[in-house]
């Protein structure tokens, strides 16, 4: 079952770097370094799903105990971090050429980088503690506060700054984007969902067994 | 009949906060007896005046317009040190087993000491904000009302997530390390916002112009507290 | 507007590092694991 899942991805990744070198055009007012959106867009948003089902297997394991729930927020969490951490690190390398700098303290990097850091925290608390139940219930009150906290942070660094673009993906004001563009970001999207799922299942096994052992 | 009918629904409630208030005396008093945390804090203020100070260098008005930063991240530190021991003398006394045996609602604990912890943070505010007032020649005084409220906020914002992670690290390993690494990331926006509307006011701005500021840390400060009564008792466990 | 090339196959090198690392130490990880359930004699 895994490993149909990974072969899905190889091939979704395939198709995802197709639509983003092949089939995209480079675009008019980036060039080429615009390209890297395929990366950047579809990582990030991976990454919130990811902290989401942070969210739903902390609430899960307090409200259930099964580790089941315990060992989905722990991966999700791992995975997640890991992510974020390639947005950010795509983000930076996009914005040399394009803003001069390789960081500024704009709105979505900013809060991009503060949700890396409360989710590495959450996997160093896990990192912590042995005990297979005071783990879970520790992870889940952070793993609850740090996702609850999202929204809060997003608009408290907003309104602290406003530097970086008008999100064409999820900000309500949309400028149109070309179709050749949507489409690629969306076949990555798709890939990278797929990814997480592959890795997610992985490594809720390992943790699984490692219970077993 | 009738009073029978309604003394378990009062009852429930004023035991819930005679509880609270118990955790939140018990701590005074002991605090008021020993004074080590009060003293020790103090100074730490004292001395955070002379490293900014130094940090800053000399230029009156670099460090002036540096103050509503320095004064917030005073408070951090402060809470930092002040916050993570909030539940040092029940662990090293041996009264977890204490705490944890404690009939009813556990969330009355964390009232209790989240309302002691307000109490610690609002004395090290107001040092620090007479001593930044005079040490640093800034006028405090003026829009002292309205910095009184974004101080509020900010510390219930603080305090609230400090409390929760105080009484989680309090059981771990390297809990001095965990304890701000787990904390700093979550409080972004409480700083964010304390900051921004301290500048505000200090430069001589209405409250009015910091509305949408307050919202988001009273908002805020919801949320937290919320959370930290709903999952305290989790904390709690074992 | 120069080609920037560089930049794009440097964020896309990277990611592609960090997810194979990922992936190859999920591997290992299970193989680990299977190797000493192997190992050990069945719990009765």
């Amino acid at each position: 079952m895994t490993r149909a899942l990974g072969w899905l991805t190889v091939l979704g990744l395939v198709a995802g770097l197709v639509a983003g070198f092949g089939y995209a055009p480079r675009e008019a007012v980036q060039g080429n370094v615009q390209r890297i959106m395929y990366l950047h867009v579809p990582a990030v948003l991976t990454a919130y799903l990811a902290f989401g089902l942070v969210l739903a297997g902390s609430i899960g394991y307090l409200a259930t105990r099964r580790p089941g729930w315990d060992r989905l927020a722990g991966a999700a969490g791992e995975i997640g971090v890991l992510f974020t951490g390639l947005t950010i690190v795509s983000g930076s390398i996009w914005g040399k050429p394009t803003w001069g700098t390789w960081w500024t303290w704009d709105a979505r990097l900013t809060s991009t980088a503060v949700l890396f850091c409360v989710y590495v925290g959450y996997l160093l608390l896990r990192s912590l503690i042995e005990d297979p139940d005071a783990r879970a219930r520790y992870a889940a009150v952070v793993g609850i506060l740090g996702a609850v906290n999202i929204p809060i942070v997003h608009f408290s660094v907003k309104w602290w700054r406003a530097l970086h673009q008008p999100s064409t993906i999820l900000g309500p004001e949309r400028s149109p984007i070309d179709p050749a563009i949507g489409l690629a970001l969306f076949v990555n999207w798709v890939a990278f969902t797929l990814l997480f799922a592959y890795f997610l299942a992985r490594r809720m096994e390992i943790a699984r067994l490692e219970e077993q052992t | 009949m009738s009073a029978c009918a309604k003394e378990p629904g009062h009852s429930a409630v004023s035991s819930y906060t005679k509880r609270a208030w118990i955790i939140l005396w018990k701590d005074l008093l002991i605090e008021r007896r020993a004074k080590e945390n009060a003293n020790a804090l103090l100074f730490f203020c004292l001395l955070l005046l002379f490293l900014f100070q130094f940090a800053l260098g000399p230029d009156r008005e670099r460090l002036a317009a540096a103050v509503p930063g320095l004064l917030w991240l005073g408070f951090i530190l402060a809470g930092l040190l002040g916050l993570g021991r909030s539940f040092l003398g029940e662990r090293e006394n041996d009264c977890w087993e204490g705490l944890r045996l404690t009939p009813g609602d556990k969330s009355a604990i964390y009232l209790g000491k989240l309302a002691g912890n307000c109490v610690l943070m609002t004395a090290v505010e107001i040092i620090l904000v007479v001593l930044f007032g005079v040490f640093y020649s800034v006028d405090l005084w003026t829009p002292a009302a309205p910095l009184a409220l974004v101080l509020g906020l900010g510390t219930i914002g603080l305090a609230a997530v400090g409390t929760l992670f105080a009484a989680m690290t309090t059981q771990v390993r390297a809990r001095e390390l965990l304890f701000p690494v787990l904390l700093l990331p979550v409080q972004v926006p409480v700083l964010l916002a304390t900051v921004s509307a301290t500048q505000a006011l200090l430069l001589g701005q209405p409250l009015a112009d910091v509305a949408h500021w307050l919202k988001l840390l009273a908002g805020a400060d919801l949320v937290y507290v919320t959370i930290g009564l709903l999952t305290f008792e989790f904390v709690l466990e074992g | 507007m120069p080609a920037n090339w560089g930049y794009v196959f440097a964020a896309y090198g990277i990611a592609a590092v960090a997810l194979l690392t990922y992936w190859r130490r999920l591997a290992r990880r299970a193989r680990a694991l299977a190797a000493r359930r192997a190992a050990k004699p069945r719990a009765a």
